[in-house]
């Protein structure tokens, strides 16, 4: 008997929501990129003690509270969609690592507000402020770590029986071939992104600081290649740790997710060669094609993984569309708002700037 | 049933959500009374040409951003965390009905967090004008995501008409919805006020700390007055069952509520001595207790509106611990370890039974009960009941405490929970069937059966001492004269008077059956060697005569110098009352 609840209705039919989750979780992805890597660089900029890399790291902590707003932010959405979706694996595979899945709350305000100390004391702490973003870097990690305990564990209801073991919610899925490489793959990623947000960030800043800029470009651009070269080799191990039958999807069982993989391991090829370059904005464009299409791919894998359970075709639609039209209303009525904050913003920093 | 339970018997799941949604609500309301706060101070600033008050109102915004985006927003998300740990069913439920409802939300999530940057960041860096807008943006945001998830958890106490048609409107639009929204607004704007005070307090400047005490209070008084109607309004809309909760049929919100009204009052004595009369009194320990008063109340409305909705999570839809109830008869025909997806086991043997009452702890009381924990501690609830009184309670428990959910099951099933609380949590030994049928009194058998899932049988001797037999016969049949959580006994003519007999003897009677022995000239006769009477005096306190009476026959399991009471049924009832008149004699 497997151990795996009984889906509820859906408003609408389950590609809307696909579509959602598939459009939002690579926006939560980038951020969150950007938040770790970021960060990650920020540090060691921090601990190399010359002039330009602490202002580096300075602009990197000043960014990081509004970072971890967005990448918080970004990742209601997804979380939602994927409710909708796979609620009855995913509310179980929660269960059962309850404690620590509570724990990333916790951790998460601890991690948010050292972000802010660093950054509104950055100055003030002195040598002690580089051991705060030590510190919520390692709490960063610690929710990645508890994330891709969940992800993970979610697609396996085989392991679901373990509960009887462990009623308390300490279940981890660490142990497992997957877990590793999926993990580092994941924060190698992250990093590598991070670099790509750094470079960003000096752009920003390159008329009023063009040394900072040029820094963050070559630090940035570094980081990005190197992580990506061996987020290459985390990604084989990712693949072969996988069953057979799932590494197969990738390799002619199933054709769009074997062309996505195709894809994707051509717009690695063209960024690491764009990034050894130096050339910021293909390896930029190309990165945010690579992290869609490889959610995409993810997307593949869970529902193979879950496939001898469950299909999406299979969740029953009670159909009712006008909240989805109110829902669409309000995302056009808050992009506008949000496009005049941003406009606004940049004229009075633009007047300010030119005062 | 269709989902696994995360099982921390200590702690509870209640208690987590508790503790997080309280604080969460505490920070949240703010974030929306807050952002109005901020627009009026500054254009108070502005308009009075102050710079000392845009100062106040900048650092003001400040503290507003740290606490309400980092803790207010976090543990917003963490609400939905502990939710969909603690009661997964109904989260999967209420995320599936209203999933665009909670979409919109994150919308005016997002603009909410970008206006707050863009207000913080950017003031005194842009013109006034456009600033004062993003503080609209950001108000108006706010309040939005309180419209919506007010929406949501007015839902989940009177879903109204969206039990007959499944509408998402009707549902949102509940009964509860205007009455609740306008309630929360008004707590939301007594909050700016009050959080208006602790940042005044922190202010060197005495004229601006002056000025903010008075202009804060405004906020504060004015709505504490707005709140009155809204909430005489929200109890009107109530649902019968849940409106007699609120007034008085529910232990706990009695409770909070005397907590609530006393945290009320210091709000209002705080804003009216210290807002109004001399807001230099305002110091830090001042507007701190404000605060915590504030807190106090917030948690007392949102402990009575989780209490209100049981024995539901969902009225009239799912209860606390994730049975539907349309499920109910099906389970209890058929058996809830059958019908539910997370049992190990299935069938009731002598070696599972246990194991199964285990189970059903779980799946059914744990939702609302720990063991040996702070909240509602299951094992502290049942101390006095036997095995016989717990299995006939928990097979009527929804209809004698409306807000417990039915047991789901069959009555086999009922019994091992009943064994597993008697037996696995407080070690009793349960009686042998013969013994059941045999020798005991009829009277205290009907007792344990319809009485002691409230009564210690000890506290209800006062309350018989003046009456006789047939009076109290009488009081049997009126109980719901003395309270309303009672109705009259309903057994048969002999039952009655056996209970009432029971009753009766409670108190030392002359014309009591064990009289005619002395259980004194007992002890003294078989006890007396190696114990004097004084020394026993109180340790029976909190034994139950049958209690007492069971121990007399295993007195060898005390102590190896002791061996088993060899009497006769009548001598063992003398020498347990004797016993236990030792520890109330005085």
């Amino acid at each position: 008997m497997h151990l795996v609840p009984t889906a509820d209705t859906i408003p609408v039919a389950w590609g809307w929501f696909q579509f959602l989750l598939l459009l939002t979780f690579p926006i939560h992805l980038l951020a969150m990129n950007a938040m770790l890597g970021s960060l990650a660089v920020g540090v060691i900029q921090h601990f190399k003690n010359d002039e330009t890399g602490r202002k580096l790291a300075h602009r990197i902590a000043v960014m990081l509270p509004l970072v971890i707003a967005f990448a918080v932010n970004f990742g209601v959405a997804p979380l939602l969609f994927v409710q909708v979706l796979y609620g009855q694996f995913m509310y179980t595979s929660s269960v059962l690592i309850g404690i620590f899945w509570i724990l990333v709350i916790p951790i998460l305000i601890i991690a948010y507000y050292g972000a802010y100390l660093y950054d509104f004391k950055f100055s003030g702490l002195g040598a002690a402020g580089k051991w705060v973003g030590v510190f919520v870097l390692i709490l960063l990690l610690c929710i990645g770590y508890f994330f891709s305990n969940n992800m993970l564990l979610m697609t396996l209801p085989d392991q679901f029986a373990q509960y009887f073991q462990n009623r308390d919610g300490s279940m981890l899925m660490s142990g497992h071939p997957a877990f590793l490489p999926r993990y580092l793959h994941m924060m190698a990623g992250s990093i590598a992104v991070g670099g790509l947000f750094v470079v960003l960030l000096g752009k920003f800043r390159a008329d009023a600081d063009p040394e900072l800029a040029e820094r963050a470009a070559s630090v940035g651009l570094r980081t990005f290649f190197v992580m990506t070269l061996i987020n290459v080799g985390f990604g084989t191990w990712y693949l072969v740790s996988l069953e057979k039958a799932q590494m197969m999807i990738f390799m002619g069982r199933n054709m769009a997710a074997t062309a996505s993989f195709v894809l994707a391991l051509l717009l690695v090829i063209m960024v690491l060669v764009a990034s050894y370059k130096k050339r910021f904005w293909p390896t930029f464009g190309a990165t945010i094609a690579l992290v869609y299409l490889m959610s995409f791919m993810r997307a593949w894998l869970r529902s193979d993984l879950l496939s001898e359970y469950f299909n999406l075709g299979q969740l029953v639609v009670e159909p009712q569309y006008s909240p989805m039209i109110f829902f669409f209303v309000c995302l056009v009525g808050g992009l506008v708002c949000v496009g005049w904050l941003i406009a606004k913003t940049v004229e009075a920093l633009a007047k300010e700037a030119s005062t | 049933m269709n989902y696994p339970v995360w099982y921390l018997p200590e702690i509870g799941g209640g208690l987590l959500i508790a503790l997080i949604a309280i604080l969460h609500v505490f920070v949240s309301h703010f974030a929306v009374g807050g952002g109005l706060y901020l627009i009026y101070a500054e254009k108070k600033g502005l308009r009075e040409n102050s710079q000392a008050i845009l100062d106040f109102t900048k650092r003001h915004a400040r503290f507003f951003l740290l606490l309400t985006m980092v803790f207010g927003s976090i543990t917003g998300v963490g609400i939905w965390f502990i939710i969909a740990l603690v009661n997964p069913a109904a989260t999967s439920l209420l995320i599936h009905i209203f999933v665009f409802g909670w979409a919109a939300e994150w919308v005016f999530f997002v603009v909410e967090i970008a206006a707050a940057f863009v207000y913080f960041y950017m003031f005194g860096k842009m013109d006034h004008a456009t600033h004062l807008k993003t503080g609209w943006i950001y108000f108006i945001s706010a309040w939005m995501s309180l419209f919506l998830i007010n929406g949501i958890i007015a839902f989940m106490l009177t879903p109204g008409s969206w039990l007959e048609n499944g509408n998402f409107w009707i549902g949102f639009f509940n009964p509860s919805f205007w009455p609740s929204l306008i309630f929360r607004t008004c707590i939301a704007i007594m909050l700016a006020g009050v959080y208006g005070y602790l940042s005044a307090s922190f202010t060197q400047d005495e004229q601006v700390r002056t000025a903010m005490t008075r202009f804060s209070a405004r906020w504060s008084l004015a709505a504490l007055i707005a709140a009155i109607p809204s909430a005489l309004w929200y109890v009107a809309v109530l649902p019968d069952p849940a409106a007699a909760l609120v007034m008085g049929k529910s232990p706990t919100i009695v409770t909070a509520g005397q907590w609530g009204a006393a945290a009320a009052a210091v709000v209002l004595a705080i804003t009216l001595i210290v807002g109004f009369v001399r807001p230099s009194l305002n110091m830090k320990a001042t507007a701190c207790t404000a605060m915590i008063a504030a807190l106090v109340l917030m948690g007392a409305f949102e402990w009575t509106r989780e209490a209100a909705r049981r024995p539901y999570a969902i009225n009239e839809v799912v209860y606390s611990n994730m049975i539907f109830k349309e499920d109910l008869e099906k389970i209890n025909s058929a058996g809830f370890m059958h019908q539910a997806l997370w049992v190990e086991n299935r069938d009731i043997t002598e070696a599972t039974q246990g194991a199964v009452g285990e189970e059903l702890f779980i799946q059914q009381c744990y939702a609302c009960h720990t063991l040996g924990g702070f909240n509602n501690d299951l094992k502290a609830l049942t101390g006095h009941m036997s095995h016989k009184a717990l299995a006939s309670y928990i097979g009527k428990i929804h209809q004698i405490r409306y807000f417990m959910p039915p047991f789901a099951g069959t009555q086999e099933e009922a019994a091992a929970l009943a064994t597993y609380i008697a037996t696995g949590v407080h070690g009793k030994v349960p009686p042998a069937p013969e013994e059941q049928d045999n020798g005991a009194d009829p009277g205290f058998g009907l007792f344990e059966e319809h009485c002691a899932s409230c009564h210690d049988s000890g506290d209800l001797a006062p309350a018989t001492e003046a009456l006789d037999q047939a009076e109290i016969v009488t009081m049997l049949a009126t109980l719901d004269e003395i309270s309303d959580e009672m109705e009259p006994f309903e057994g048969t003519e002999e039952e009655t008077a056996q209970l009432a007999a029971f009753l009766y003897f409670l108190n030392e009677r002359p014309d009591a059956p064990g009289a005619a022995i002395d259980g004194a000239e007992i002890f003294e006769a078989e006890c007396s060697a190696c114990h004097a009477p004084e020394d026993l005096e109180g340790v029976f306190d909190a034994m139950e005569l049958t209690e007492i009476h069971d121990m007399l026959d295993t007195l060898d399991e005390i102590s190896d110098e002791m061996m088993p009471f060899a009497g006769s049924k009548e001598e063992k009832d003398a020498l347990s009352t004797y016993l236990r008149s030792l520890g109330r004699a005085n």
